[in-house]
């Protein structure tokens, strides 16, 4: 049963103001990088067309803007809207590094490490008031990890950040994968334990990255950059661990995982997709993706859904957002199932 | 509404309905065995030992949990086509 009550009314209308607020701000970047030359190819396109790259720069400004607007209205947390806009805006600020400095790829993770401190050190300075570290586990209960929990928490952070970062590839995907995995934890928040505050959390997620996804969705006019893609994973770890959402944001980001421990698994090594010398996928003269012949290429989620069934960029997307609708139904059921 | 691949998205049904089970699982055995256990020899650095080998466990779990997920998927999507997909 859905809550009453103005805390989480409040909480749902202000977070509906990041989607215009994410709109307007993602139009800027795009005019700002475009004129400025900040610019990416869209490789699996025939015409190779160049379009304005780190727009997705809006979403933590809109994340971190709304939660100091929601403080300041006397509605949420302040603790916890502190933790998550440090987590956000540090995230984002590695990957205004990468996107300005490309740097080699294991920096990202080692730097995104350390965008979890934020959590850690407040978590401190203010015992059960920013994380709980009693593990709650569907069906099974819970358990406590005093020592193990805080120092999960920077390589938590690391992982979501990463693993949004690496599945990208396609136009549409990351905005629509994370404002699905958002949708699903703020139904199940919403159904479970609505604290206005993560209630707020998600929400402003959903609506900031939907906001982004109107100009990023196929055919992309705005690319989200490293800038974008750390910030949001920084955000979905960050409030998994914050609404005590975590179990249920791993199964949320099922694809993410396959997608990145497939990349891992095969590369051996942290490398931006740049550096690859075998592409996963490759772009048939119809305009069509096709998986790759090349045995040294990384199984990537693109490429796994193109086996022996080349397909056009719009129906890959598609499927992806299928597997996101799967994973967050599954989520959803897991957050259930907690209790 | 963009023309899916049916195939694909069945499979990796499959393979998130039991990947989801087996964590389910895994979650369980780390609730109901493993964080009950009391390893403590050193009392000074007991409590630091005990939370070492729990991750530990944890590791080995998590590990075997995504072996059987590498498993599932070269063998549903990968079959016919060994030459594209050598083994981790």
């Amino acid at each position: 049963m859905l809550p009453s009550g103005w805390g989480i009314t409040t909480a749902v209308l202000l977070a509906i103001v990041s989607f215009p607020v994410s709109l307007i701000l993602t139009r800027f970047f795009m005019q700002v990088n475009g004129k400025r030359g900040i610019v990416g190819i869209d490789v699996h396109k025939l015409n190779k067309p160049r379009i304005p790259e780190m727009c997705g720069a809006s979403i933590p400004i809109t994340l971190i803007l709304l939660s100091a607007a929601y403080v300041l209205i006397g509605g949420g947390n302040s603790l916890m809207m502190l933790a998550f806009s440090l987590v956000v805006g540090s995230a984002a600020v590695v990957g205004v590094l990468d996107d300005r400095l490309k740097m080699r790829g294991i920096y990202k993770p080692l730097l995104t490490l350390l965008c979890g401190l934020p959590i850690v050190a407040l978590g401190l300075l203010y015992p059960n008031q920013v994380y709980n570290p009693t593990l709650q586990v569907p069906i099974f209960g819970a358990f406590h990890l005093p020592v193990i929990y805080p120092l999960s928490i920077p390589v938590a952070i690391s992982v979501t950040s990463n693993t949004t970062n690496m599945l990208d590839p396609l136009n549409g995907t990351m905005a629509g994968g994370v404002s699905i995995i958002s949708a699903a934890l703020l139904i199940g928040v919403l159904i479970k334990d609505p604290a206005p505050s993560s209630v707020f959390l998600y929400a402003a997620l959903l609506f900031a990255a939907l906001g982004f996804f109107y100009f990023n969705r196929y055919p992309s006019r705005a690319f989200a950059g490293n800038v974008g893609q750390l910030s949001v994973g920084a955000a979905l770890g960050a409030l998994a661990i914050l609404s005590r959402s975590e179990i249920a944001s791993i199964v949320a980001m099922f694809p993410n995982i396959q997608n990145s421990f497939f990349f891992l698994s095969k590369i051996k090594r942290f490398t931006e997709h740049r550096a690859l010398t075998a592409k996963p996928t490759k772009l048939l003269d119809d305009g069509r993706l096709a998986s790759s012949s090349d045995p040294k290429a990384p199984l990537t989620l693109v490429r796994t859904l193109l086996v022996g069934r080349p397909a056009k960029e719009s129906e890959i997307v598609s499927t992806i957002f299928a597997l996101y609708l799967i994973s967050g139904t599954l989520a959803l059921i897991t957050m259930i199932l907690i209790g | 509404m963009k023309k899916l691949n049916q195939r694909a998205i069945a499979l990796q049904l499959i393979v998130f309905v039991t990947q989801w089970g087996l964590m389910i699982l895994g979650f369980g055995i780390l609730a109901l065995l493993v964080a009950p256990l009391r390893l403590q020899l050193d009392p000074s650095l007991g409590r630091y030992f005990d939370a070492g080998v729990k991750a530990m466990i944890a590791l080995i779990l998590s590990t075997s949990w995504l072996y059987i997920w590498d498993r599932q998927v070269r063998l549903y999507f990968y079959r016919k086509r060994e030459g594209t997909a050598e083994p981790v």
